[in-house]
């Protein structure tokens, strides 16, 4: 199989030359890193709900859709990219979603632990080292090939990531800037020196080579750099990235297979009731509770969110019901159903 | 037919996508299977196929999203689109809760009856054992 190190190229073509590759129907490994940072979104995101567009703007960061699923990521040149484009026929990606990423996501879990690293794959795409992730991936299917794409993290720039995200409040901001500190890792935080780029390309390339046979080092073909140009126009364009996408009720930011930031609103019969939280392994962590109903006793909706740290998410009303019963609260129109229903994960 | 847990109405047509489509008159109601829908997983989002489009068997007319996986949806007959199935776009969930009804995906016209010799039945000899192949494979 070829095999392209292309080392440091425009933000634009670390996104384009894997969206050209199946469109030529050629399958590769492709290893890069970005020269400038921008965002990227999900094929079905809608990027005026998930991204702050004007923040961008003014920041300089190009947004960028890709074709492939998951959510918005900033990405920049610490991070280190491979995307691997197969035919769909290929015996790697034959089977079920979970079989396949476990597949194509070993050799880099394998260069986590040629590292030193206590890394271990984590269904559905997650690579985790100490249950925190290091590496992001996403996967589908274009032009008849199945590509996977994703990065190995030597360093985030977790301040940017949380400012690029629209956001419904700086209460939610501030809650996935700390979720992500706390569920995403890097090679820099977790390493006492983190090798050169070109060394963690050589381990990829020999890691991958195990699993999909011998690659042999091409330049990128002209063909394929002509059809990222002949993408670019079209995948840059606002109508592309303006793209009506899945419309979300409330606002919630995956941070890891494990963990996701979530903030609804439910019109209960006694008014309006809002839930800010995390979602850690199913089970609720760090909510807040807020809204322009009656809440008796007044200091109880603070403590009521408290007691519900810990709680898993389909436990959440017998919890809050007990805490209601426990504590003679008294919250007309707002029953323990309604804030339930703000809790379900 | 009933292959495991899941249901295959005999008067439905099969590819080996998964899909099923239904043939009333010159329109074919096209969907995914209920095997389809559970080596899926939950669908988080249905993209809407553009009505009036002109699509060949086999071609991809629209992409499923789910569990980090963008999947395409090929035609099972050449035609041109008539209708998408607009409540997915608030509850793509449908394609998972009700896969043979509220489900559905896609209506086209279907330009050349022939085509429908290519699909499976659930009375031909071969579709149990591909089933139970593709059981095997997906671990379902």
């Amino acid at each position: 199989m070829d095999l392209y190190r292309l080392g440091a190229v425009s933000w634009q073509d670390s996104q384009l030359i894997y969206h050209a590759l199946p469109r030529l129907a050629l399958e590769g490994l492709v290893l890069l890193r970005p020269a400038s940072p921008y965002v990227c979104i999900g094929y079905h995101q809608d990027a005026m709900q998930d991204v702050d567009l004007d923040a961008c703007r003014a920041a300089g960061i190009p947004v960028f859709r890709r074709e492939v699923g998951g959510g918005a990521v900033y990405l920049d040149g610490n991070q280190l990219f491979y995307q691997l484009v197969l035919n769909r026929d290929h015996p790697l990606v034959q089977g079920s979603k979970e079989a396949i990423y476990r597949r194509l996501l070993a050799p880099v879990v394998a260069v986590c632990r040629d590292l030193g690293l206590d890394a271990a794959f984590k269904p559905v795409n997650d690579i985790l080292v100490a249950g925190r992730k290091i590496s992001g991936n996403g996967a589908g299917e274009i032009a008849g090939s199945v590509v996977l794409v994703g990065n190995l993290i030597v360093d985030f720039d977790y301040d940017a990531m949380v400012r690029v995200l629209r956001v419904p409040d700086e209460k939610f901001r501030d809650k996935v800037h700390k979720s992500l500190r706390e569920n995403l890792t890097t090679l820099r935080r977790e390493l006492p020196s983190v090798p050169p780029f070109e060394a963690l390309e050589d381990r990829l390339v020999q890691r991958f080579a195990e699993a999909l046979g011998p690659l042999e080092l091409q330049p990128l073909p002209e063909a394929v750099q002509r059809g990222a140009e002949r993408l670019l126009p079209e995948r840059t364009s606002e109508g592309w990235l303006l793209r009506r996408g899945r419309q979300a009720q409330g606002r919630r930011v995956r941070i890891s297979a494990g963990a996701e930031v979530i903030q609804r609103v439910h019109k209960a019969p006694g008014g309006l009731i809002r839930a800010t939280y995390e979602v850690r392994e199913g089970c609720l962590a760090s909510v807040d509770l807020s809204g322009d109903l009656f809440f008796y006793p007044p200091e109880g909706l603070d403590a009521l969110a408290a007691a519900l740290a810990g709680i898993p998410c389909q436990e959440a009303e017998a919890a809050i019901a007990a805490f209601y019963a426990r504590h003679g609260v008294e919250s007309p129109g707002v029953t323990p159903a309604d804030l339930a229903a703000l809790l379900g994960g | 037919m009933k292959i495991g847990p899941y249901d295959f109405p005999d008067d439905l047509y099969y590819d080996r996508e998964h899909n099923w489509a239904r043939v009333d008159g010159e329109t074919v109601t096209q969907g995914l299977t209920s095997f389809g829908q559970a080596i899926a997983g939950e669908i988080l989002y249905a993209e809407q196929p553009r009505v009036g489009r002109e699509v060949k068997q086999g071609e991809a007319l629209m992409a499923l999203e789910s569990g980090k996986w963008v999947g395409r949806v090929r035609a099972m007959v050449s035609g041109r689109v008539v209708a998408a199935n607009s409540r997915l776009d608030a509850d793509s969930a449908l394609i998972n809760k009700d896969p043979y009804g509220a489900g559905w995906l896609v209506r086209i016209t279907l330009a050349n009856p022939e085509e429908l010799k290519q699909l499976l039945r659930p009375s031909d000899p071969g579709f149990a054992s591909f089933i139970a192949q593709e059981r095997s494979k997906y671990g379902k």
